[in-house]
């Protein structure tokens, strides 16, 4: 691949952004990098395993919380020491982490096993329950789960400083955003999408399609523990209510806001759910027109409904749609089409949301 | 044509707009910090962002308190957020010269409140919703985003467990629990800045299992409490007092907070004719619904069979019949209404003074008198906070720095109308405590207070210490041991204690 083939808008943007999110720390306060942005970074990285699973796989799935949640239980069981709530193994930190992210990854791979032969609806709700009986299973088991919780827990010494946590929230988010990206591409990700556009003739074709549906399970529950890590060094705790059916909902909001096929959309719907759920408080005279704290779900939902209704691809199909206007204003490129050249510089959704339904309905 | 636009443009101008709004709402009004919470240890030596030295503000001289209230205007108890920040402005209004800015909601705050000089400004009302995530993230915004150095709140058990633990981990902040009745955050966490001038779950069952037990005829009770650290803590209470005395705990059940149909957990319970008698422990949203399942699972709930704790009220009676007349009540932070004093009388009659009406939880979230809902304990605890605040700062002449603040809060015996609170070494309230009976006038039932049971500490007379687990599910076992209030309880008699 030439430079000159690596110098898209899409490319050129990526790196911008995280120049500027690099740079951000040192134009900003405390509480935005440490509580907004890394929260934002977590979330999204959470929200961009439910854009991969749809975009690729044509699978919405409503358990990608309950791995986050796993991750954090099993960190905090294996890394505190004895006195603790949980099961107090005191391990290492990084034997900690390797074990949640493996212990995650399996039980990703058994339930996205069990879930391969559906699709749609039926893997949308069996996903819930998943999610659901995960959320009892925590509450019901308490010595896993504090008794309600496992407390104080912290990052290893390396991330022991917010700083390092949000930078360590932008790689991890950096990496995950181009590895999906690049999975697009690969044989696993093409045949994906096969499976996506249409199962049966690619399983005629040859193709395990229960398999691949497994693995892209598998490697989203290891991204989402990723993001669940990086929650309970960044929160400190997490309890059963952490992952009961309301913040699984927000994650699948989030990326909804952004927009459901737009890798981009996970981590830009996380900024605008903490930013609202942060500073909508603040602008002025909001309390005057009913927008106080306790009617943030109603607002949220207003704004989730609005975004269903008139942009189903979320913030992000509302940028593509401005790009797609400027283009208009602009002579076609050399050789190819908008539409080839939006393909191949990474701007267009990372799935194709209409073919799919179309295909599959 | 443009008209038929799929994505119209105003969509897209109103969305950036939005999306504007929010980042510069974020990056306006925001101090420096901690930057997380898990920075644990280590936040003394951190820098921030921008490289400069981290210092609170009093250390560089402030002599403001910046005052955060943690309530709760979602959840269980999301009924009762007016009445959080209610109890803090009526302390403020009678003890630092505080005036409310409206007279029909304690939400818009106050002014002109202090202490020695030094002014108490409301900073922020975080909103719960009785989950640890949100009162957490509600928590960082008062004190990383608003810098408040004082905090009075939470409301809820596990959201006391999660302040406690945030307190921990920023000492120069000092917390005063609102009504947060696990008991965890003072006798498990100990955070050296987190004070709770109130009772526990616990604290407030004290001499129920006496009454029961030796005065009632009860030897087998089934209990059915909420599963989060309030109900265990309150269930834990009853059960060490009744199984203390000689009675015997046969059944445990524990059904998830916010649970809206009991049935299942109602069948768990043994039959009328197998037990002596029942207590609940199920509360907010949930107490009528739970008792309305026995109903239809098991018969009538009958006043010599049954009995609860603070969250059994006369108002059940409207749904559930009069025969519930009879069944004792545990404590709260304060008395029932039939309980009058001069002192009592002189905080009711402010709180009417202050405001003309409340929306509180306990008028149903409609306006109704204000001195309805400081009788009630949710305003009340917040109360105590707030007046502990007070008497603390006068104790330093204003000073509101965290060391001599803590150090004074620390030693503090506070005067409240419902009886005064001093602080056990973990920092937590040894209060008075008045079980009452619910009872039948005038075709109506109404609470009567029956005993008041004097000066109850944390560790129950040596139930629970910092050795013990926390109380759950399986912890306190049912064995008899000693209690300091047996035979202790001061009898109540039409309203007047008979010390």
């Amino acid at each position: 691949m030439t430079l000159r083939r690596l110098l898209t808008t899409g490319n050129i943007t990526f790196v911008a952004v995280l120049l500027l999110l690099l740079a951000l720390p040192a134009f900003s306060t405390a509480f935005f990098m440490g509580f907004v942005m890394t929260q934002t970074l977590m979330l999204g990285l959470a929200a961009a395993t439910i854009v991969f699973l749809s975009a690729y796989g044509g699978m919405v799935s409503l358990a990608q919380l309950l791995m986050f949640g796993i991750a954090g239980f099993a960190f905090g069981n294996a890394a505190l020491e004895a006195g603790a709530r949980g099961l107090s193994l005191g391990w290492p930190p990084w034997v900690a982490v390797a074990f949640a992210l493996l212990f995650t990854t399996a039980v990703a791979f058994l339930l996205g096993a069990l879930a391969s032969r559906t699709t749609d609806i039926y893997f949308l709700m069996l996903t819930l329950v998943y999610g659901v009986i995960g959320y009892y299973v925590f509450a019901q088991v308490v010595p896993i789960s504090g008794p309600g919780g496992v407390t104080r827990i912290t990052p290893p010494p390396l991330l022991a400083t917010g700083i390092r946590l949000y930078y360590a929230a932008l790689v991890l988010s950096a990496l995950a955003y181009v590895a999906f990206r690049l999975i697009g591409r690969t044989p696993f990700g093409l045949a994906l999408q096969g499976v996506r556009d249409d199962p049966v003739r690619m399983a005629s074709l040859g193709l395990n399609v229960p398999l691949h549906r497994t693995l892209a399970f598998t490697l989203a529950g290891f991204v989402a523990g990723l993001a669940g890590l990086l929650n309970v060094w960044w929160n400190g705790q997490i309890d059963p209510a952490s992952i009961s059916i309301g913040p699984t909902l927000v994650l699948l909001i989030i990326a909804v806001i952004g927009g459901i096929s737009h890798f981009e959309g996970a981590w830009l719907g996380a900024f605008v759910y903490v930013a609202a759920s942060n500073y909508l408080r603040e602008l002025p005279l909001v309390d005057r027109i009913g927008i106080t704290p306790d009617r943030f779900n109603t607002i949220i939902g207003a704004i989730v409904l609005i975004i269903m209704v008139l942009s189903p691809e979320g913030l992000m199909g509302t940028f593509e749609n401005l790009r797609g206007r400027l283009r208009r204003f602009r002579p076609p490129p050399r050789g190819g089409s908008a539409a080839h050249q939006s393909s191949v510089d990474g701007s267009r959704p990372a799935g194709r949301e209409p073919a799919r339904t179309a295909e599959n309905g | 044509m443009i008209s038929r636009d799929k994505h119209p443009r105003w969509l897209l101008l109103v969305s950036m707009l939005a999306v504007l709004a929010l980042f510069a709402a974020a990056c306006g009004g925001a101090d420096e910090g901690p930057a997380t919470p898990a920075e644990q240890e280590a936040a003394d030596d951190d820098t921030d962002a921008d490289g400069d030295e981290e210092g609170t503000p009093d250390a560089a001289g402030d002599q403001t308190v910046r005052l955060g209230i943690l309530g709760q205007c979602e959840g269980p108890f999301g009924g009762f957020h007016e009445d959080t920040v209610a109890g803090v402005s009526l302390a403020l209004a009678n003890f630092a010269g505080a005036e409310v800015s409206s007279t029909t909601t304690a939400l818009d705050g106050w002014s002109n409140a202090e202490v020695n000089g030094t002014p108490i400004e409301l900073v922020g009302i975080g909103c719960g919703d009785d989950t640890p995530d949100t009162i957490l993230g509600e928590v960082r915004q008062l004190v990383e985003q608003e810098d408040a150095n004082v905090v009075i709140g939470p409301l809820s058990g596990d959201e006391g467990i999660a302040v406690a633990e945030y307190a921990n981990a920023n000492p120069d902040v000092t917390f005063l629990s609102g009504i947060a009745g696990s008991q965890e955050p003072t006798l498990e966490v100990q955070a050296p800045n987190y004070f709770r001038f109130h009772g526990d779950g616990a604290i407030w069952n004290a001499g129920m299992g006496d009454i029961l037990h030796n005065e009632e005829g009860w030897d087998t009770v089934a209990v059915i409490a909420d599963d989060y650290s309030f109900g265990h803590t309150s269930a834990a209470g009853f059960i060490a007092d009744f199984c203390g005395v000689g009675g015997d705990v046969t059944t445990r059940v524990f059904p998830p907070l916010g649970t809206t149909d009991y049935s299942s957990f109602v069948q768990q319970l043994p039959d009328p004719d197998e037990v002596d008698g029942y207590f609940w422990v199920v509360g907010g949203t949930g107490t009528q619904a739970a008792l309305e399942a026995f109903v239809n699972a098991k018969g009538d709930l009958t006043g010599d069979q049954h009995a609860g704790n603070l969250f059994f009220n006369p108002d059940l009676a409207q749904a559930l019949g009069t025969d519930i007349a009879g069944a004792y009540v545990g404590g709260f932070a304060s008395f029932p209404g039939d309980v009058q004093t001069p002192e009592i009388e002189e905080y009711l009659a402010s709180a009417d003074e202050t405001w003309e009406t409340l929306a509180s939880g306990i008028s149903g979230g409609e306006p109704g008198p204000p001195s309805a809902a400081a009788g009630f304990g949710f305003m009340y605890g917040y109360y105590a906070g707030g007046v502990a605040l007070v008497e603390g700062l006068e104790e330093t002449g204003g000073d509101p720095s965290p060391e001599p603040l803590q150090a004074a809060l620390a030693d503090l015996t506070v005067e409240l109308p419902y009886g005064d609170v001093s602080l056990d070494e973990n920092r937590s309230g040894i209060v008075d405590v008045a079980l009452s009976q619910l009872v039948e006038r005038d075709g109506e039932i109404v609470q009567e207070t029956v005993a008041i049971i004097p000066e109850v500490d944390q560790t129950f007379g040596g139930t629970f210490s910092t050795d013990t687990p926390p109380p759950s599910r399986d912890f306190p076992p049912c064995e008899e041991r000693e209690l300091p209030w047996v035979g202790q309880a001061i009898p109540v008699e039409d309203g007047v204690p008979q010390r």
